[in-house]
């Protein structure tokens, strides 16, 4: 029985299957809500309301050529997407979604998990990199330079951000983190500065604009994914919707409260919150343009970092008055 | 700094209708006026080649078929056509012999597919006449 | 660490083949090397086989976005060499198409400069608005680009009142537009710290590598043909030449956007004032030999034909210079000591047709100073014997 259950948690929900389709959802919404904010139509055809654009996008790829550079190392860059569809989907177990009793934790909520979803959440970067280092491809590795550059932007200001919720609920565990904001709801409103720092960062790790320069089309024509093709980019770009899905579960569950109330009420939290966090971003993707390496790092240390250490501050401070 | 100057703007666009037609379900009306497919009147064309004289493209072929009962051919290779309708302001008669339409979605798989063919006898036209025509002149006994 | 990036002859920053050879080091550009040729049809050779009235059609392809401009350059010219005088009604509607055609180009650039900024939001807005005057483009002459409105004596169709309501409401729409993209393209910040600082061209470079149009206009350089060499209608309207100081490519914004305003005005002049009479003259079919130069403003800047004639009805020889070809030596100028970012701005903000600016070319030899023109023939030998002492192929310079 409970071999089974770990199965269907793995394979079922949040796992595998419930990824993909959720994920592939999501980008719907994304490029949805993208086009109506910019007066369009958005996917319309492929199923009713263009629900299954992302999907043919994807099988579209599968079909085509894979072609790998002579110049590149084959393994390396044959293995890498798969192992980024790994690392998000692994990260993406770590979601409090079953409300777990807190009494008796299941194997996949344990203390700490906090720091292992956002270590998960950034390998996906340094995988970014090796991919563009074994393509041996010059706009690939300006790319890579670039990606690398940004990690050491906005990876500290996402960390401060995302811990003060947890350093005021006093736990690292996620599901405990979502209880203690589910029994005292008005104490997230000490996070809003946090949540903003958080969605900010976040957009600059799914590389979306403003944050857009490593595969910037228009300057180094494809970036890090210059001379990928066929299945290797098809799941690259899965394991990039489901990094977005994964990032805006963290931030649901640390900001807006956690998925209460069982399965089926659990699962409604997960997708109004998630949505939320995603119209957000898509928000913010529609309002800017995209601005260069060095504006990126100059941005981040002297705005990001400064307001996430101001809310750490304020979550200290609570802490001692709350006493 | 305005932060987001751009987004009243953007969110106002959520609620509106979109500016984009949803094509080719839905299609937009062309003016009046537009440049399609020309094409050609035969009860009036007087052959004078005008207009294969001023194409850009070389886009209308008249041939000879019959010299004594006077018929021509016309070819017109719509595939060459640049659709400028120079044809139209060149041909002399009145009313024209040579038309354009409004079609714009010509497009096919084959160019042999768009040549469009005319095999008619050279009109004579009466010439204009200001007053009722004259009576011929009696011959004088 | 200095290595040579290739951008172009194909790449998604440009809309038409050029070669940009950067050699940088780290972010930062040392040298530029335009390669032109990549796009060359042989329209001035087409255009000695074919007579007047074929010339103004091939005239207006030589470009999709200024077609009016080459076709009426070409007109004006032809005009002069036959001695016609074109009625006043004639000029009105071919000016008029023309300020519209500087409407829809101008509203084309924004879109494409917030594009190449990666702000596609401003990109999807402008160019929604440009719907309005492709409309009116399409209302008037027939056809959304390659108006082919113009014929040698003046115009082929003529404006009635409904259309003339039609063309004041849409500029009225556009104008409110214009002055919102103008809070916007000069507000927003993150655009605005893309653009401000970039591509620096000053007024002394300026002058010195012969810049023109709006490029120029934006290093405080107040050079617009309509004002100098006023031709046709030009000087009954009321309009200021628009000029910015600031030598950067938000300075050629605010260049582009006021010209969008100074000819809604003058659009609305130009209805307003709209004489009565015909349309056209009656033109010969040959025309007297001689030779005569035109000048016209394009959107990009000044458009030059050269047109010589021989008392045939085809031209002995038709030389274009377009608009773009004068602004390269200065984007070479103002791509050094920039970053790699800021490539496809740089280059966006010379507004680049590159289809205008690829003409016959003739070589110069570096020591001897003598000129010679090769031909097809030897072009092709060239390339077949290419193999045998070509360079290796190399990639890219791998620094490890």
């Amino acid at each position: 029985m409970a071999v089974l259950r770990t199965f269907l948690y793995l394979l079922v929900y949040p796992g595998l299957l419930f990824l993909f389709v959720y994920s592939t959802f999501c980008e719907w919404f994304d490029r949805k809500v993208y086009a109506r904010l910019q007066n369009r139509m958005g996917p319309t055809h492929t199923g009713r309301f263009g629900l299954l654009q992302p999907i043919a996008d994807f099988i579209k790829l599968m079909a085509k050529e894979d072609v790998v550079p002579e110049a590149a190392d084959k393994r390396l860059f044959s293995v890498l997407p798969a192992f980024a569809l790994a690392v998000v989907a692994t990260a993406g177990l770590l979601l409090p979604v079953w409300n777990f009793d807190l009494a008796r934790p299941g194997w996949a909520s344990f203390p700490g998990d906090i720091v292992v979803i956002l270590y998960l959440l950034s390998l996906p970067t340094l995988i970014l990199f090796l991919a563009a280092w074994s393509s041996t491809n010059l706009f690939a590795t300006i790319g890579g330079a670039r990606v690398l550059t940004m990690l050491f932007g906005y990876e500290v200001p996402l960390f401060l951000a995302v811990l003060s919720p947890a350093i005021l609920a006093d736990s690292w565990r996620l599901a405990e983190i979502a209880a203690f904001y589910q029994a005292k709801p008005l104490l997230l409103l000490v996070n809003a500065l946090g949540f903003l720092v958080a969605v900010v960062s976040v957009q600059a790790k799914l590389e979306r604009t403003p944050f857009d320069i490593p595969h910037a089309e228009t300057e180094i024509v494809g970036g890090t994914f210059t001379e990928y093709s066929g299945k290797k980019l098809a799941l690259f770009r899965l394991a990039f919707d489901v990094e977005m899905v994964v990032a805006s579960g963290l931030l649901a569950a640390v900001f807006l409260g956690g998925f209460p109330g069982g399965a089926v009420v659990g699962f409604v939290h997960l997708v109004v919150k998630t949505l939320f966090v995603i119209f957000l971003l898509s928000l913010i993707r529609a309002t800017t343009s995209r601005i260069r390496i060095d504006q990126v790092v100059s941005f981040s240390w002297k705005v990001l970092a400064p307001l996430a250490v101001l809310q750490l501050l304020a979550v200290i401070l609570l802490k001692g008055f709350l006493r | 700094m305005k932060i987001a100057v751009f987004l009243p703007e953007l969110l106002r666009h959520l609620f509106k209708k979109p500016a984009t037609v949803d094509y080719p379900f839905q299609k937009l009306d062309v003016p009046p006026d537009f440049r399609g497919t020309p094409y050609l009147d035969p009860a009036m064309c007087i052959v004078c080649k005008a207009c294969e004289r001023d194409c850009p493209a070389e886009a209308i072929e008249i041939t000879d078929v019959d010299p004594a009962e006077k018929r021509f051919k016309m070819v017109i290779h719509n595939d060459r056509c640049i659709h400028c309708a120079q044809c139209v302001d060149s041909c002399p008669t009145s009313p024209k012999a040579m038309k354009m339409d409004s079609l714009y979605e010509i497009a096919t798989d084959s160019r042999l597919k768009l040549k469009a063919e005319w095999v008619y006898v050279r009109a004579v036209l009466k010439p204009k006449a200001a007053a009722p025509a004259a009576l011929p002149a009696e011959p004088k006994a | 660490m200095s290595f040579e990036i290739p951008i172009g002859p194909q790449h998604p920053a440009l809309k038409e083949p050029i070669s940009l050879r950067m050699t940088v080091e780290g972010e930062v550009i040392t040298g530029a090397d335009i390669r032109l040729g990549y796009n060359h049809r042989g329209v001035e050779k087409v255009a000695e086989e074919k007579n007047w009235t074929q010339n103004i059609y091939l005239a207006e392809r030589i470009c999709g976005i200024c077609s009016h401009s080459h076709a009426t350059c070409f007109v004006q010219g032809v005009e002069k060499l036959m001695e016609l005088q074109p009625p006043k009604r004639g000029l009105y509607i071919r000016y008029l198409v023309s300020e519209l055609e500087r409407v829809h180009s101008h509203l084309l650039w924004l879109g494409v400069a917030g594009h190449e900024a990666g702000f596609d939001s401003f990109f999807m807005y402008t160019w929604r608005d440009r719907e309005i005057v492709m409309d009116l483009l399409e209302m008037i002459t027939g056809n959304r680009v390659h108006y082919a409105i113009n014929a040698i004596g003046g115009v082929r169709r003529d404006l009635d009142e409904g259309q003339k309501a039609k063309v004041l409401e849409g500029v009225a729409t556009l104008r409110k537009r214009s002055v919102y993209y103008f809070r916007i393209g000069a507000t927003e910040p993150s655009f605005v710290a893309r653009i401000a600082g970039v591509g620096m061209l000053s007024l002394e470079q300026a002058v010195a590598l012969c810049a023109c149009g709006p490029t120029a206009r934006a290093s405080g350089w107040a050079r617009d043909v309509r004002k100098e060499d006023p031709y046709a209608v030009y000087d009954e309207l009321d309009f200021a030449v628009c000029t910015a100081d600031t030598c950067d490519v938000l300075g050629r914004v605010v260049v582009r956007v006021k010209e969008l305003l100074e000819s809604y005005n003058m659009i609305e002049q130009m209805i307003r004032n709209l004489p009565g009479g015909d349309i056209a003259c009656k033109a010969p079919r040959k025309a007297k030999p001689g030779e005569v130069v035109s000048r016209y403003e394009a959107p990009r800047g000044e458009n030059i034909h050269y047109i010589k004639a021989n008392g045939t009805d085809k031209p002995e020889r038709l030389k274009v210079r377009a608009p773009t070809l004068g602004n390269y030596p200065a984007t070479v100028e103002m791509l050094r000591n920039g970053f790699i970012a800021d490539i496809p701005l740089i280059f966006a903000a010379i507004d680049p047709c590159i289809c205008c600016a690829e003409r016959t070319v003739t070589l110069i030899g570096a020591r001897s100073g003598e000129e010679s023109v090769v031909r097809m023939s030897d072009l092709r030998r060239r390339a077949l014997a290419r193999p045998e002492n070509a360079l290796l192929k190399r990639n890219a310079v791998w620094p490890f």
